[in-house]
């Protein structure tokens, strides 16, 4: 075992951590804040721990040397690469986790069981992490497996709930799917090239590992809920808890989608093909997921078809990028990526607070949030907002960035998805402000007709802070986008780097 | 010196909003006055520019704002802009005056007055900004505040309906906006409007193309027929204060856009193919503006279907792409402000004090309010274009803009279309204020924060026609910024 002990320190921070929280909470105390407590610790070491990487391959990319890696595999081989991008990714699903875990400290009165859920949450971190930082497809999918393990059992979670378990079995057998045609791929590579290493030089690709890449796509695609592999996904979402639905939605089939990038890059997959591909499916996920939205009832549900409209726009400024050879348009894909990952998770965020006081899960159920709620209100506004593309939060300059990407590639698909993608965050207008009129909109009870006045309910500071954490976060990324154009810009940097 | 006042501009209203959001319920009493103390520091300190402007400096304010991207954050005040921000910094100052007598002070208003000005800082920001990522920033602020206060403030069951339609329209033509200026910022590789004054170099079909986006975009927010579909319900529908800004300030934000982004970029020969599609246009939307208003029964739809009309006269004027034309429809944003804010304001004060809004079911008002009838009657002979009223003048010059074309046909049209507009005028004024007055017809006392306004704007009305230099003189500053030596 030989390399940069900095690469698997917030791994291990994170499977360690996990551990370290069962005990707890089974030896010494199940009070839910402190468990919460403990948790948000473990993702605050863990990102500290992610801090250095950052600096570390700031300057190797600067100096051209290899990136540091940890673990030895054949010649040159290693388990875990510090990749920028794949430390962009971990990073926000750190940040994500960390907030997240805070918030369950209240919201997960709910359902008890903490000693389950800090550590399911935690190896669902870690796995992520793992996922993209693995630098060979066996560790790929090790830690692909562990993510979605717990995504499973998290999405089941509340086990009282047929719907839950539904749900979570109907993800456990399309996401087991996934993963087996995904391990399919890896036989298939390695009978060709005889190496599991990520980055290799294949050269021109044979029979074998064209079939291995199809399988990665499908895999790794449904993973990343790529239309029509998606329909796991509104139950998924839909009936997790919101904190899971948050983390789901806002990083997890993200991750998925930067392993299928990095895969299909690594073994020298075509990028113009790839991008091509892309975009197409994006037109796909886009439109169905928007069609879909604009019908749902429950708003989780519209929710997480908003992800997948979300994810679409996502694939079509990469495939854009990708296709034409234009770094802006992939730098602005992971500029929403990162934007998305606090809109969304601040829309979830958001309805799990009304579940939790109000008991709405419907979206009229939402009516007179802004008397009871003003602070989740005003919060879920901003997120919908955002994601609605409305100037100046986060989501307008992603698309600034996008449209303006997308246009310097001047090519005629590129301009067709781009005509889709206007015309449908138009259409998601017709879901997102209705969403928000109804917050805004007075509770009027069916006996007497008459406007009801209910109490104002003080929420929690366990949940008031994430949330008003990521509406600040949604604000700035919008006003001042300059760090998160320097975090995708690291991340756009490393894909281009795979492409030469 | 002059940077502060550029700042306060937008910073007076801005810091207004955000303290009245602090304040909440317990600003409920002063919200009124800090709004308006806010507004009237804008207006102030647009006016504290002009000498600066006169002396031919051009106030700017800018630094780096997102370098990786090329983006600026930059302000600035030129001749083009200044009417329009006058215009805009004036009518927001009457609404919210005029807000005082029609809004009751409940613990929802200081969020009530905060939107307004949020709306204010949305449309001046939107003439000021120097940079494409700013002005669209801005123009869309304008959207979200002025949806919101009809959403939550509107009158009627169908607010949220209404508010819906209003957003997702003008959402749309935003949207043509925003593709048009991502193809010019993809063409300079910079959003700085200064680069765009530079001269761009376009592909012959992407002028054409970018053109359409941007007039067409424009018009949205200018309420052409047939992209005018969200103005009679969301002018109807909005409380009287939002309605004054929407229908005098806010659509002159599309002749604005159209006097920025094509006239101002493009040559005019690059222009020329869109001379007729935009002179027709205008005649339709006037002619059928003044048809609808006939036809109204509600008397604050037959004022917004005149707002189409009154469009449908300055698009004309750009149109004809003469001097005298642009000048015209340039003059005629400025006035139309005045009569179209004295009409609604009118409106409202009869609203309030029948209780009524059919106009069959109003009449012989013109004995019990008689300061209301004349300023209305003033209002009325205004907009028909009579002398010496304001839009005599405007008016005058579009239809001479007209005549310079080759076009005389469209040009006689137009001005026997005018007709139509005297007939609506003469017939609202005539219906509401004189003959029998219909039984049980009450009239109740009028606060005088919504009188003294409509009083001013009427003196204004006349005061503008009978010396129109001094406004003319802003004006044509503003063309040579656009037209230079070209025209």
């Amino acid at each position: 075992m030989t390399g940069d002990v900095w690469v698997v320190l917030p791994l291990a921070c994170l499977a360690t951590g996990g551990f370290v929280v069962y005990l707890v909470a089974r030896l010494l105390t199940s009070r839910n804040d402190l468990l919460a407590l403990v948790t948000a610790l473990v993702f605050a070491v863990a990102l500290v721990a992610l801090a250095p990487l950052f600096l570390i391959t700031r300057a190797t990319l600067r100096t051209a040397e290899g990136l540091p890696a940890w673990g030895h595999l054949g010649e040159g081989g290693a388990f875990l690469r510090a990749d920028p991008g794949g430390l962009v990714v971990a990073g926000v699903a750190l940040g994500l986790g960390l907030l997240v875990a805070l918030y369950s400290g209240r919201y997960l009165a709910l359902d008890h069981r903490y000693e389950t859920y800090y550590p399911l949450l935690l190896l669902l971190v870690a796995g992520l992490v793992g996922m993209v930082l693995a630098a060979d497809l066996f560790n790929l999918y090790m830690f692909c497996e562990l993510m979605s393990i717990a995504a499973y059992v998290l999405v089941a979670f509340r086990r009282r709930l047929a719907t839950a378990i539904e749900a979570g079995f109907k993800y456990l057998v399309m996401g087991s799917v996934g993963t087996v045609i995904i391990l399919m791929g890896i036989s298939f590579v390695y009978r060709e090239t005889g190496t599991l290493a990520l980055p290799q030089a294949m050269g021109v690709p044979g029979r074998w590992a064209r079939a291995g890449m199809g399988c990665f796509l499908v895999g790794f695609g449904i993973k990343s809920a790529i239309v029509p592999l998606h329909t796991w996904l509104p139950d998924a979402h839909g009936r997790a808890p919101s904190s899971i639905s948050a983390m789901l939605s806002g990083i997890v089939i993200q991750s998925a989608f930067y392993a299928l990038l990095k895969v299909s890059l690594g073994l020298g997959f075509p990028a113009r093909g790839l991008g091509t591909l892309l975009i197409v499916l994006s037109l796909l996920n886009m439109t169905l997921g928007n069609g879909l939205a604009l019908v749902q009832t429950h708003t989780k549900r519209l929710l997480a078809y908003s992800t997948i409209v979300q994810m679409g726009y996502i694939m079509l400024s990469v495939g854009i990028g990708l296709r034409c050879d234009v770094p802006r348009a992939i730098q602005a894909g992971f500029f929403l990526l990162l934007a998305h990952a606090a809109m969304k998770g601040l829309a979830f965020l958001c309805t799990g607070v009304c579940h939790f006081y109000c008991d709405a899960t419907r979206i009229t159920e939402l009516r007179g949030t802004a008397t009871r709620l003003p602070l989740v209100a005003v919060a879920f506004s901003v997120a919908l907002a955002g994601l609605a593309g409305v100037p100046p939060l986060a989501g307008f300059a992603a698309k600034w960035f996008m449209l303006t990407g997308g246009v310097q590639a001047a090519d005629a698909l590129g301009y067709l998805g781009l005509v889709a993608f206007v015309v449908n965050s138009l259409l998601a207008l017709g879901y997102y402000l209705p969403l928000i009129g109804t917050l805004f909109t007075r509770k009027t009870s069916e006996v007497s007709e008459t406007s009801e006045v209910l109490p104002q309910i003080r929420i929690s500071p366990w949940m008031a802070l994430p949330l008003v954490v990521l509406a600040a976060l949604v604000l700035i990324l919008g006003l001042y986008p300059r760090p998160g154009l320097a975090l995708a810009l690291q991340a756009q940097a490393f894909v281009f780097e795979m492409l030469r | 010196m002059e940077t502060m006042w550029l700042v306060t501009i937008l910073g007076a209203p801005l810091a207004a909003a955000l303290l009245l959001s602090l304040l909440r319920g317990r600003g409920a009493r002063m919200a009124g006055w800090i709004a308006g103390l806010a507004a009237a520091l804008s207006l102030a300190s647009t006016f504290a520019l002009l000498p600066a402007l006169q002396r031919g400096e051009v106030p700017t304010l800018g630094f780096e704002w997102i370098p990786a991207a090329h983006i600026r954050l930059a302000l600035h005040l030129d001749w083009l802009a200044l009417p329009f921000l006058v215009t805009e910094a004036a009518v927001t100052l009457m609404a919210v005056v005029y807000a005082w007598g029609y809004h009751r002070p409940d613990e929802r208003t200081p969020f009530f007055y905060a939107l307004l000005m949020l709306f204010a800082v949305g449309m001046s920001g939107t003439t000021l900004a120097d940079d494409m990522f700013l002005f669209y920033i801005f123009w869309e602020l304008m959207l979200v505040a002025s949806c919101a206060l009809i959403a939550i403030w509107g009158e009627g069951e169908r607010r949220g309906a209404v508010a819906l339609k209003y957003f997702i329209f003008t959402h749309l033509g935003s949207l043509m906006v925003l593709v048009g200026l991502i193809v010019l910022y993809d063409a300079t590789g910079s959003d700085s409007f200064s680069a765009l004054r530079a001269g761009v170099t376009l592909a012959p079909g992407l002028v054409t193309t970018v053109t359409m986006f941007f007039i067409i975009g424009f018009c949205v927010k200018m309420a052409i027929f047939p992209l005018h579909l969200w103005l009679p319900d969301a002018h109807a529908v909005a409380p009287m204060p939002v309605t004054i800004m929407l229908a005098a300030a806010m659509l002159s934000m599309g002749t604005y856009g159209v006097l920025r982004f094509p006239l101002s970029i493009f040559s005019p020969a690059q222009m020329a193919p869109f001379a007729v599609p935009m002179m027709v246009a205008g005649i339709v939307s006037e002619l059928y503006g003044a048809l609808m208003a006939l036809a109204e029964q509600d008397i604050k739809r037959i004022i917004a279907y005149s707002s189409v009309s009154q469009m449908g006269y300055i698009l004309f004027g750009l149109g004809t792409l003469t001097y005298d034309g642009i000048a015209g429809a340039t003059l005629h944003v400025i006035y139309h402000a005045i009569v179209k804010a004295l009409l609604f304001m009118c409106t409202g004060l009869v609203i309030r004090a029948t209780g009524r809004r059919r106009i069959a079911e109003l009449g012989g008002l013109g004995s019990a309010m008689p300061l209301v009838g004349l300023c209305t009657a003033a209002g009325a002979l205004a907009i028909a274009g009579m002398p010496p009223f304001c839009i005599f003048t405007s008016e005058w010059m579009i239809f001479s803009g007209g005549f310079h074309t080759a076009h005389l046909g469209l040009s006689i049209l137009t001005v026997f279309g005018s007709l139509l507009t005297v007939a609506y005028a003469l017939w609202f004024v005539g219906r509401i204020f004189f003959g029998a007055r219909p039984e049980g017809l009450t009239v109740n006392r009028l606060p005088w924060a919504m009188v003294a306004p409509m009083v001013l704007l009427a003196a204004f009305a006349l005061i503008a026609g009978l010396f129109p230099a001094p406004v003319f003189d802003w004006v044509a500053h503003g063309l040579t910024l656009i037209l230079g030596g070209n025209w």
